[in-house]
């Protein structure tokens, strides 16, 4: 059994660890789709980045959006890849953090609807009373594109909270994993980002016999990257724009596909206004 | 006690010796028990009571209705339920299975009037880890008799008993068997029900013949140490 | 005449007719709905992935092992001290409700508060562990001590002090019953070090989350089965002189813990998991937030998770009844080792797992839940009730097979097996809530949200809650046990 000695050792071994890694800029990006390999692809981004900023740069893996916040929050992440959503809880924590690029895509990003083929649905103009009675299942439940955006379209067609509308909601955890869960039928109905139904669907892991688009939101902004305000007076100045730009100027097709995205364009704070308003309204941040 | 002896041997050994691990508890064993005899077995402590009597179970365990030292209550279950055991093999697992849901009328009789000869009618519906030693030992012997088998093999099973209770109910299962071969403490017990007597001794057989030929003071001298 | 209240028997009947019959009031109220799926392609790819165990980089493999190990290992030899420090000051009433408290949460959840302020580290993972498992050992040694004769202590001088009358009499008597539950615990905290990776930390379980979600089922199975060879094999590489080396290789592999931030410690205790009404000094908008997430959320999923507790506690009893004897040697003879491999799988394969391919089959509601935790559950009721019963004295004419284990094993393991069942109501309980991924509206249901809305107080109180619905159960559970009088029967949990 333990003795005092051990725990001595123990204790000055977490000592140890707290007083090393000084000046490492790292990232992090949230869970959100194809997370095997995540390690090994993030680390080309962060060899990418290193190179570019003339710092040290690592990246660490999460499990979900919440601790992508928390380590940001925190100071043990200066920058983020973040959803719609998660980059609006993100900034609210830490003032002065600032949304600096985002993907070309997610100027106009959407959800789709996905459905059992036993369901029998058919593409719809608008959401209807078919629905009704299904079940029904989000991404994770701080997504923006898995849950906030289909959760305020839902509820401002039918004028109820989700769960009134279907018998059962259900949060699969990842896009991904609502495609497999609506494919087996064990949802009826879910909510996906729509490029990882683009990607699975061309990677051909979706049976269009079995579960097909239903119906897409209207579009909206979504991911981003976010930096801490305070990277200037760590990283010396100017580093920020330095960032901005390494980012602006990725092009190596290998590395936008972990992401994935075609490209990143300038972003700031206020294109971000519209999520921050929707989270507000259903009742997702105060 | 008055059943006829046959000529037909029931078990047999021949100079057989028995190991339990390495130690030798039995040596040269040369004995015949005929169907028919009541056999009274003693001996000192330690002397291998026991381990005869298991030893010549397992030659014919088919017809023997055992009573051992630890008596195998199961302390949860009633007295009625301990006894009911001993003819389990009598009936289907389904059977069983509903008997320790609710006992069938016809057991539950039998066992009723076996328990009342036993003195235990009262006790028949509580846990056996709630009865008294002689109450167990009691509810152990009801189980050998609702084994109903014409071979009997007991190790001490009166132990527990005050003398009265042990000489009724030894008497029971003399009337209930054909053939008996019991270990006894009490030589008194020895002599008056048992027709042979076998004697042990470090393993050995000291003395074998009928009990009308043993005197007390030969029987002490068997007894002692 | 056939119902003497007095019986031990009667008495034990009761009980178990009571519990089955609070799960049937349970049923109708409870969600478990059954949807109709297509669930056999899926299925099959599972299937498939199980036989075709894959894993291409050997080296992440066998860090994520480690990790697993280490947390573990070290979460142990902490917290065996510190219970049985605990243990020793047992009649002290504030101290038992401490330990009860540090024990009703589950590690996701202290992992999940801890990881607010140490990230994904060292400290986050062990504390994690160590917490709610010394308030278990404190517990349990507490009983083990209890159940000891006081005999040898009474001897003492009057005077002498705790620790040296505990160090001289209670713990070497116990020390026996000690180490094998110690040991038995270990292979929980392998279990829950495992676990802690579905939240990020660096073990099994965060590989093995992220290839259920992607569908590598190939991947998945190889963690499985390195998982269960590990569980296996602790008899084999646990040896008590190896321990200090472990313990120092442990150390070793330990990620780092990165340095809290100025403040952020104090700020987490003093705003972060507080309302800011209360932190404003407004006491009644307090107190109406308070009642507020009570009624909204508390109470339903309270509610909730009672009732899928409750049905999973009866059929987790009838699994395990159903389940044990093939295990057992006296009971099975040389097949044992089919059911041997069978409860392994049961036991240490983590209730996500067996949720999630239950979700597949019967669609999302409550009885996947049910089921996953009754399954796990089962098994491991099912492992100490069939080593119990190959150490039964036996007789030469015992009756054999099926009359066997009716009349002979289950009715002289039955007491002890509603002791573990009794243990394990608290466990199953924590554990339901954290199958809120099924859409079913448990605490943890509503814990999670709170965590991933970063909303820290609305967390910490409903965790308050399931705290103290914990130690209601756990009350409750000591005087059903006391009662069958199955409280002497060796202290496993």
């Amino acid at each position: 059994m333990a003795t005092i000695k051990k725990l001595l050792t123990l204790s000055a071994l977490l000592l140890a660890a707290l007083s090393a890694q000084a000046d490492t800029f790292v990232f992090t990006a949230i869970p959100d789709e194809d997370e095997s390999r995540l390690q090994q692809r993030f680390n080309k981004v962060a060899d990418y980045m290193a190179q570019q900023l003339g710092v040290e740069v690592q990246y660490i893996p999460v499990k979900s959006y919440a601790a992508a916040i928390t380590a940001f929050r925190n100071n043990q992440v200066q920058l983020a890849w973040f959803g719609g959503l998660s980059g609006v809880q993100a900034r609210r924590l830490v003032p002065g953090s600032e949304a600096i690029a985002q993907g070309y895509e997610d100027q106009f990003f959407k959800t789709y609807f996905i459905a059992h083929h036993s369901t029998g649905l058919q593409p719809l103009t608008t959401l209807t009373d078919e629905l009704r009675g299904k079940t029904f299942t989000f991404g994770s439940k701080g997504s923006t594109s898995g849950r906030l955006m289909p959760e305020f379209y839902l509820r401002e067609q039918f004028q109820a909270a989700p769960q009134d509308i279907f018998a059962r909601v259900g949060f699969s955890g990842d896009h991904s994993r609502t495609i497999a869960q609506v494919q087996a039928g064990a949802y009826q109905v879910g909510a996906v980002n729509y490029t990882v139904w683009e990607n699975e669907l061309a990677a051909g892991n979706v049976d269009p016999q079995k579960v097909s688009v239903i119906w897409e939101t209207p579009t909206y902004p979504d991911y981003q990257w976010t930096i801490r305000g305070d990277v200037d007076a760590r990283f010396g100045a100017g580093f920020k724009d330095k960032v901005r730009d390494m980012l602006l100027n990725m092009n190596d097709k290998d590395l936008l596909a972990s992401f994935p995205r075609q490209s990143f364009v300038p972003a700031g704070n206020s294109d971000y206004q519209p999520i921050e308003n929707t989270a507000r309204e259903i009742g997702l941040i105060d | 006690m008055s059943t006829v002896q046959s000529t037909e041997p029931l078990f047999q050994l021949q100079q057989q010796s028995l190991k339990k691990g390495r130690t030798e508890v039995l040596s040269h064993i040369s004995l015949t028990l005929y169907r028919g005899e009541k056999v009274a077995l003693i001996g000192p402590s330690g002397a291998g009571k026991s381990s005869l009597l298991e030893w010549l179970y397992a030659q014919h365990s088919g017809q023997i209705a055992l009573c051992p030292q630890s008596s195998g209550l199961v302390d949860i279950l009633s007295a009625y339920q301990n006894i009911y055991m001993g003819g389990l093999e009598r009936h289907s697992t389904l059977y069983n299975l509903s008997n320790l849901i609710y006992p069938r009328q016809a057991d539950r009789q039998a066992i009723t009037t076996l328990a009342a000869e036993l003195g235990i009618a009262d006790q028949l519906w509580k846990s056996v880890d709630q009865l008294s030693g002689g109450q167990r030992q009691r509810v152990a012997i009801g189980r050998a008799l609702f084994r109903r088998q014409p071979v009997f093999f007991g190790d001490e099973p009166v132990s527990a008993l005050d003398p009265q209770q042990a000489e009724n109910i030894l008497q029971l299962l003399i009337r209930r068997h054909e053939t008996l071969l019991v270990s006894l403490h009490n030589r008194r017990l020895a002599l008056d029900h048992f027709d042979r007597v076998i004697a042990l001794r470090q393993g050995v057989i000291s003395y074998d013949g009928p009990a009308a030929a043993l005197t007390g003071a030969a029987l002490d001298a068997l007894y002692a140490q | 005449m056939r119902s003497n209240p007095l019986s031990t028997g009667r008495r034990l009947l009761w009980l178990s007719l009571g519990l089955l019959l609070s799960a049937l009031l349970c049923l109708p109220f409870a969600d478990l709905a059954v949807y109709p799926s297509e669930p056999w392609q899926e299925l099959g790819r599972i299937a498939l992935g199980l036989v075709t165990p894959w894993w291409d980089d050997p080296r992440i493999l066998a860090s994520a092992l480690g990790q697993t190990v280490a947390f573990a290992l070290l979460a142990v030899v902490i917290s065996v001290p510190a219970g049985l420090l605990l243990a020793m000051f047992w009649h002290w009433r504030p101290l038992r409700m401490l330990a009860a408290s540090l024990r009703a949460v589950h590690e996701i959840f202290w992992g999940l508060l801890f990881m607010q302020l140490w990230g994904l580290s060292a400290t986050t993972g062990l504390l994690a562990i160590l917490i709610p498992y010394t308030g278990v050992f404190a517990k349990v040694f507490a009983e083990i001590f209890a159940r000891q004769s006081p005999a040898p202590a009474q001897t003492l001088a009057g005077t002498t002090g705790r620790l040296s009358r505990y160090a001289y009499t209670l713990i070497p008597q116990a020390l026996a019953e000690i180490s094998h539950y110690v040991r038995y615990r270990f292979e929980c905290a392998l279990r829950s070090s495992a676990i802690l990776g579905f939240i990020g930390l660096p073990t099994l379980g965060f590989h093995l989350e992220t290839a259920f979600k992607q569908g590598d089922y190939s991947n998945a199975a190889a963690l499985l089965w390195l998982f269960f060879l590990l569980i296996a094999s602790i008899r084999f590489w646990l040896r008590p002189r190896l321990i200090p080396l472990y313990v120092l290789l442990a150390l070793l592999l330990l990620p780092d813990t990165p340095p809290v931030p100025q403040g952020l410690m104090w700020q987490f205790i003093s705003q972060d998991i507080w309302p800011r009404a209360l932190t404003d000094g407004d006491i009644v908008a307090a107190a109406a937030w308070y009642a507020g997430v009570f009624s909204r959320e508390a109470w339903p999923a309270l509610i909730e998770t009672l009732l899928l507790t409750q049905l999973a506690l009866v059929l987790t009893g009838m699994i395990a009844l159903l389940v044990y004897p093939l295990a057992s040697r006296a009971l099975v003879g040389r097949g044992r080792i089919a059911g041997r491999v069978l409860l392994l799988v049961m036991r240490s394969t983590p209730e996500m797992i067996f949720a999630f391919i239950l979700l597949l089959l019967f669609g999302p509601s409550g009885l996947p839940a049910v089921l996953a935790l009754a399954l796990h559950n089962g098994g491991l009721i099912a492992f100490l009730l069939a080593g119990h019963s190959e150490q039964q004295a036996q007789r030469v004419d015992d009756p054999g097979g099926v009359n066997r284990y009716l009349y002979l094993h289950t009715p002289r393991l039955y007491p002890g097996f509603l002791a573990f069942l009794f243990y394990r109501w608290e466990v199953i309980l924590r554990e339901s809530a954290i199958m809120g991924i099924l859409g079913i509206a448990t605490l943890g249901f509503y814990i999670d949200s709170a965590f991933e809305e970063i909303r820290y107080d609305k967390a910490f109180f409903l965790i308050l809650v399931t705290a103290a619905l914990n130690i209601m159960v756990d009350s409750v559970s000591r005087r059903l046990r006391r009662y069958s009088g199955a409280e002497n029967s060796g202290g496993l949990g």
